[in-house]
């Protein structure tokens, strides 16, 4: 199924959660990431079980350790 | 992982290392490479997980903070160049002129200098009250109030507040609690238990193990909504719980510079990897040579709330179980006889630090504090017949024979 993230398409297997598409984009502590879902801020507690539908848009923001502005 | 220090020695894995070096590196680069434009771009967009810029974020000092976000179970932590860079940067970030922050006069003399000559003459109200007195703390709150701010163990005074006290008040008037956990670091006191909402350290101390490099950390617990300061309402639509540290990391730390070098980062983390063992043993010795103290008459007082003499033992007791710190002050005659008595150590090093591995000894009086008046200093409870002793990791004779030797010149 397609997905977007970061504004770019991805192509991602069905049931993946939120945590696997953040290990898939690299990111080894999801706890460090800012997850937004369809524009809505999502709790890190929910990235194990919330699974990730066609269509759905994230945002993915790292500003611990990582990002700049 | 569990144990306090296996998590120290072996962090968080964030990136194999591309030698596969078992201790992250020094990573001593301004900058950071990119293949396409697009990949810096979203970099700078914060929609990668890499690294641009050294004064923004670099390796060797995440994985610094990574450990220390493992360690006391928080949000987020932002390393900085020293404890005081840390105050600073977290209160420019939460207040701004016409706020007011609530504190007490005991605290250590430069965070009180730059509550006082520096943040002051920028339009930000401080209003002191005793942080022992949860009454006075709610008292002193007002619809500008953005912070209160303590040490949990205060320096020189050794005063210690209850802090879940002082929590209750702040959360039932919806302001975050900031406190400087520096003398306890999170070995001894986990600041999120006790309703902490950011705690500050100077890793300088006893992180940094041995007094090897200048440091500070901002500790956010993740416990308060940033949605409710002012400040940070805009940030915290955009990215919830990560308000306090995007705004530091994306503006006030970025735009300030204070950013900690990885050299200091890396001997820090080699550090942290020691710090129970070195907390232990500088708290027993402490314990031991404020007894020794306290059994001698030519000293008049002993400060230590490891005593039981100490009216804040039962509190410390409860707050840091049977750890009470490496810090304790005494009370000799007059400033000569300090003097006197400072000068015949030989052991002990005449120097301003503290939680170093090597015991140090200072007159705060005509040091830490000597910018301030006569009149002002013992309003601080700072006076001139006291001696600062902060307590290293040697063994605990010689201290004791040195110490002996000192009291012997008076």
């Amino acid at each position: 199924m397609k997905i977007e993230v970061n504004g770019e398409t991805q192509t991602i297997e069905d049931n993946t959660t939120v945590t696997a598409l953040l290990k898939s984009n690299g990111v080894n502590v999801p706890a460090m990431v800012s997850v937004q879902l369809n524009g809505s801020i999502l709790q890190s507690v929910e990235f194990e079980s919330r699974e990730v539908k066609e269509g759905d848009a994230l945002e993915f923001l790292y500003f611990v350790g990582g990002g700049a502005a | 992982m569990k144990g306090f220090s296996t998590k120290a020695i072996h962090g968080v894995p964030i990136k194999k290392d591309a030698h596969n070096a078992l201790r992250i590196p020094v990573y001593d680069s301004v900058a950071f490479e990119y293949d396409t434009s697009r990949d810096i771009q979203l970099a700078f967009e914060g929609k990668k997980p890499a690294h641009t810029y050294s004064r923004i974020s670099n390796p060797t000092v995440e994985d610094f903070e990574q450990r220390i976000r493992l360690l006391s179970d928080s949000q987020a932590v932002l390393a900085v160049s020293s404890g005081m860079a840390a105050i600073s940067n977290l209160i420019l970030t939460l207040a701004g002129s016409g706020a007011n922050i609530i504190t007490s006069k005991h605290i250590f003399g430069n965070t009180l200098s730059l509550f006082e000559r520096t943040l002051k003459p920028w339009g930000l109200n401080i209003k002191y009250v005793p942080m022992t007195d949860p009454i006075k703390v709610e008292e002193a709150i007002d619809k500008e109030t953005r912070l209160i701010f303590l040490e949990n163990i205060t320096n020189p005074q050794l005063e210690i507040c209850d802090v879940k006290k002082i929590s209750q008040v702040a959360k039932q008037h919806e302001i975050p609690l900031v406190a400087d956990c520096t003398l306890t670091t999170p070995f001894i006191f986990k600041s999120k238990d006790f309703g902490v909402d950011v705690e500050i350290l100077s890793s300088t101390k006893y992180i940094s193990g041995g007094a090897s490099t200048v440091g500070g950390l901002i500790i956010d617990n993740g416990t308060y909504d940033w949605g409710k300061l002012p400040k940070l309402t805009e940030m915290s639509k955009k990215v919830g719980p990560f308000a306090l540290i995007a705004t530091l990391r994306r503006e006030v730390y970025r735009n300030m510079g204070a950013c900690l070098s990885p050299h200091n980062a890396y001997m820090q983390t080699l550090g942290l990897e020691t710090l129970s063992l070195r907390v232990e043993k500088s708290c027993s010795n402490s314990l031991r040579i404020a007894k020794f103290l306290e059994n001698n008459k030519k000293v008049n007082h002993v400060n230590y709330p490891g005593l039981e003499s100490s009216p804040f033992h039962d509190v410390a007791r409860q707050q840091f179980g049977h750890y009470f710190g490496g810090i304790l002050t005494f009370e000799l005659k007059n400033q000569e006889a300090c003097y006197q008595f400072m000068d015949a150590l030989v052991t002990i090093r005449r120097a301003t630090n503290i939680n170093d591995n090597k015991t140090l000894v200072i007159h705060p009086y005509s040091t830490i504090f000597s910018e301030y008046s006569a009149e002002k200093r013992e309003d601080l409870g700072v006076h001139e017949n006291t001696i600062r002793l902060s307590v290293g990791i040697e063994d605990v004779e010689d201290l004791i024979n040195d110490l002996k030797r000192g009291l012997e010149t008076i």
